[in-house]
């Protein structure tokens, strides 16, 4: 179906060659996963597919792309969209109308498709992605799930043979992105699709894949069985790290077949004695906080406490109020009842230096706390509000990201780079508790190491605390103290990460779910529990 | 196979003829209380020319449609033209504060004078169909929109830093000036009633009617092209070096005329 020969990639403003020599064939019905670190080259090689690149971006391409039989060098990307569907990262950019009905249509009036025709797809699409209750209405009310759903169903409208998707779960909690993914292995199965997939969370997908891309820093890509990808990648998800550092004879995909595998683990393990933190002093107090917007409230009743040296997760689904606390923490958003302190002062009084020392604050899209032209402007900037010695702000985001370019402007990083310099920002500061929501959308393995690397040191050593808002069980489990589960703006669960997330298994690590029903969350905590240490690759 | 990219919006050879025959039917029909005759022929010529300037304006904007232009080019058109359509009634349209002019001129300033001439159509038209603002008058302002998207366009863009953003103010002063001279010149022949020393009086000599209109003029743009000028050479001075990094990135960003080059292997 795809059919890539000696294919090489070169951008024109670059010398760099993104892509060299890849040749693999993608059968119909196959589903293909492409894996690899940060600006390795995953959306050039997705939008090669239905020759966005070059076409749009220009580039020297060489070798042959050939998708069903034709070569995109021939063809414009627009006559091959009947054939490829393309799901961008965040399908809230790309949606054109305000409908979910109106969305569906769109495409198919582009390609003046007949109107019984297009009455008939639009049916059978509202029921294959089970959007049929949301059919009218309008596309800003959805969650990011349904969204995502939306945004796969207006691809499909156009029968399409093939769908390429990139990241489609990053946004997403941990059941929305479950829904969406269980509805592209059906189509994989039911219709016979070829999809490709790109996408950081392989805990999430690699499961469903057939076959795995890897996509090398050096323009070098591999494509293998997944079990053979894994085996040496140093992309993994936290269940194959588990089975390399157990040194089983095979290596397991899913949870069951590590179960099957471990039961000696599980049986031998001995739990480590928990070790309570003294009390420290309370940093951040909020009671009864009640935020209405119009007559949705977002927030009822909320009581929570954070300590000094305290990394407290804030969970929930999509749109359970965690922002909206958040945000009132930072003294963004005004309560309509209640009360917050941090560390003794409300934090809406708080005003200009003696704010950046006490509450640090990295939002959702962290670009919205960057403004300069350049990395070297912004660190600049930074350096000039803390009066601070010139050069502190860029040294702390070299150590954080040392490949990073100060001419590049901030919205042309990856986003990881992007979550990096606005920490450097913020820490420069050096605030006595840092708040930041879902830091992990789009970061990498390796980036996200990095990030629980930092927030630890920056809590247990310094003695501030971190609240973060997240939907990344994994990382919680590598990082966080205690949990606080909001559902409905209200505090459902409150207590040690342990107790929460082995609570419910939507929410239980990978690792958690192969040990149940011992206690260990992470492959270093069953380590441990062996009395034996990680074997360092 | 090597190619280029499509550009923005760039003239043709017969989008320059295009441009040229409406620019004629549009001067003449701005200029026509000059050099007709009579009060009948007057009556004629300000019924001809309410149909003839729109017809011919819609005529050139199908014509350069037509051709070169790509998705890209389209949708950075078309968000513009929202913008400048949304941005055009925050001002009320009183004493000409409109706060369009700014982008207006920037974009073409960064886009070039082709692209500049279709987003002030383009604009003007969208934002009439927010205020309501159909009339007779409405292919009159299309097109003193587009002149000066093309006016703006058309300097060389080697200037840069300081010296562009005098250059900037320069052309927003002018532009604005223009821009009345224009309108009022639409407005003039039946703005006073017929009995006023500044009423056009059909028939009389051109010097006679062009004394009358420029004390006229005079008068009005006082009112009306002054503050637009100051207004907008403000907000040109206040944003301009955010606006225009803003544009030029998205220019980089969307590889408008970057080589495609399909080859055999790398060299």
């Amino acid at each position: 179906m795809i059919k890539f020969s000696n294919v090489s990639l070169v951008y024109p403003t670059s010398t760099q060659t993104i892509l060299e020599g890849l040749t693999f064939s993608i059968e119909e019905g196959e589903m293909v996963l492409v894996i690899g670190s940060t600006g390795t080259g995953k959306s050039s090689l997705l939008r090669l597919i239905n020759g966005l690149v070059p076409h749009h971006t220009g580039g020297i391409l060489a070798g042959d792309v050939s998708v069903d039989g034709i070569s995109t060098q021939l063809v414009r990307p627009g006559e091959l969209a009947h054939l490829i569907g393309i799901v961008g990262q965040n399908p809230s950019s790309g949606f054109v109308t305000d409908t979910v009905e109106e969305e569906l249509v769109f495409s198919m009036e582009s390609l003046n498709v007949a109107p019984d025709v297009m009455r008939k797809r639009v049916e059978e699409i509202l029921d294959l992605l089970a959007l049929a209750p949301l059919r009218s209405r309008a596309i800003s009310t959805l969650s990011g799930g349904e969204q995502q759903r939306l945004a796969i169903g207006s691809a499909l409208v156009m029968h399409p043979k093939i769908l390429v998707l990139d990241e489609p779960t990053s946004a997403l909690d941990p059941i929305a992105a479950e829904e969406v993914l269980s509805i592209i292995h059906r189509l994989v199965h039911d219709l016979s699709l070829t999809v490709v997939i790109a996408e950081h969370r392989l805990e999430r997908v690699i499961g469903f894949a057939d076959r795995v891309i890897h996509i090398a820093g050096d323009g070098q890509a591999k494509i293998d069985l997944p079990e053979n990808i894994l085996k040496c990648s140093d992309i993994a998800p936290p269940i194959v790290h588990l089975s390399r550092a157990l040194k089983l004879d095979q290596l397991g995909l899913s949870v069951r077949e590590v179960r099957r595998m471990t039961e000696d683990v599980r049986r031998d393990g001995i739990d480590k004695p928990e070790v309570s933190k003294g009390p420290t002093p309370l940093a951040i107090s909020v009671k009864g906080a009640t935020i209405a917007y119009g007559s949705h409230l977002a927030l009822r009743g909320v009581d929570a406490f954070v300590h000094e040296g305290e990394i407290v997760a804030l969970m929930g689904r999509n749109g359970a109020g965690k922002s909206s606390l958040l945000q009132s923490i930072v003294g963004v958003n005004q309560l309509d009842k209640g009360e917050i302190s941090l560390f003794a002062q409300a934090p809406m009084s708080l005003k200009g230096a003696l704010r950046r020392a006490t509450v640090g604050y990295i939002p959702q899209e962290p670009s919205d706390l960057l403004y300069a032209q350049s990395v070297i402007q912004e660190c600049a900037q930074a350096d000039k509000d803390n009066g601070i010695t010139s050069g502190t702000t860029i040294a702390i985001l070299q150590e954080l990201v040392p490949s990073i370019s100060p001419k590049t402007h901030p919205r042309d990083l990856s986003e990881g780079q992007r979550l990096a310099l606005a920490l450097a920002v913020v820490l420069s500061a050096q605030p006595r508790a840092l708040i930041l929501d879902e830091p992990t959308r789009g970061l990498d393995y390796q980036s996200k190491s990095l990030l629980i690397e930092i927030l630890k040191n920056f809590a247990s050593n310094l003695g501030k605390c971190v609240v973060i808002a997240t939907h990344d069980v994994e990382l919680v489990a590598e990082l966080a103290d205690r949990v606080i589960f909001l559902s409905e703006g209200e505090v459902v669960a409150d207590g040690p990460t342990l107790d929460i997330l082995l609570a419910s298994p939507a929410f239980a690590p990978q690792v958690a779910k192969v040990m149940a029903p011992r206690r260990w969350l992470t492959v270093k905590d069953v380590m441990q529990s062996l009395g034996q240490e990680i074997d360092k690759p | 196979m090597n190619y280029l990219t499509k550009d923005i919006y760039r003239f043709s050879g017969r989008s320059r003829v295009a441009l040229l025959l409406v620019s004629i039917t549009v001067f003449a029909g701005f200029t026509w209380p000059f050099y007709v005759q009579s009060e009948s022929s007057a009556d004629f010529a300000q019924y001809f020319f309410w149909a003839a300037v729109p017809a011919s304006i819609f005529l050139l904007i199908t014509q350069l449609s037509d051709s070169g232009l790509d998705a890209k080019s389209v949708a950075l058109l078309g968000t513009l033209a929202a913008l400048l359509a949304a941005l055009r009634p925050l001002g009320a349209g009183a004493v000409g504060l409109e706060p369009m002019w700014f982008l207006l001129i920037l974009a073409a300033r960064v886009f070039g004078s082709a692209f500049g001439f279709l987003l002030g159509v383009l604009g003007m038209l969208a934002s009439a169909l927010l205020t309501g603002g159909f009339g007779p008058w409405l292919a009159y302002q299309l097109f003193a929109a587009g002149l000066v998207g093309l006016f703006a366009g058309s300097f060389p863009a080697k200037i840069r830093g300081r010296a562009e953003i005098f250059l900037l103010v320069f052309i927003a002063v002018i532009a604005s000036l223009i821009f009345g001279l224009l309108m009022d010149l639409q407005f003039w022949p039946w703005a006073l009633g017929g009995d006023t020393q500044l009423s056009y009086l059909p028939g009389a000599p051109i010097l006679e009617n062009l004394n009358r209109f420029i004390t006229f003029h005079f008068l009005s743009s006082m009112a009306w092209d002054i503050p637009r000028a100051v207004l907008t050479s403000t907000l040109i001075v206040v944003t301009a070096p955010a606006v225009l990094a803003a544009l030029r990135r998205t220019r980089t960003k969307a590889a408008f005329l970057t080589p495609v080059e399909f080859s055999a292997r790398l060299k």
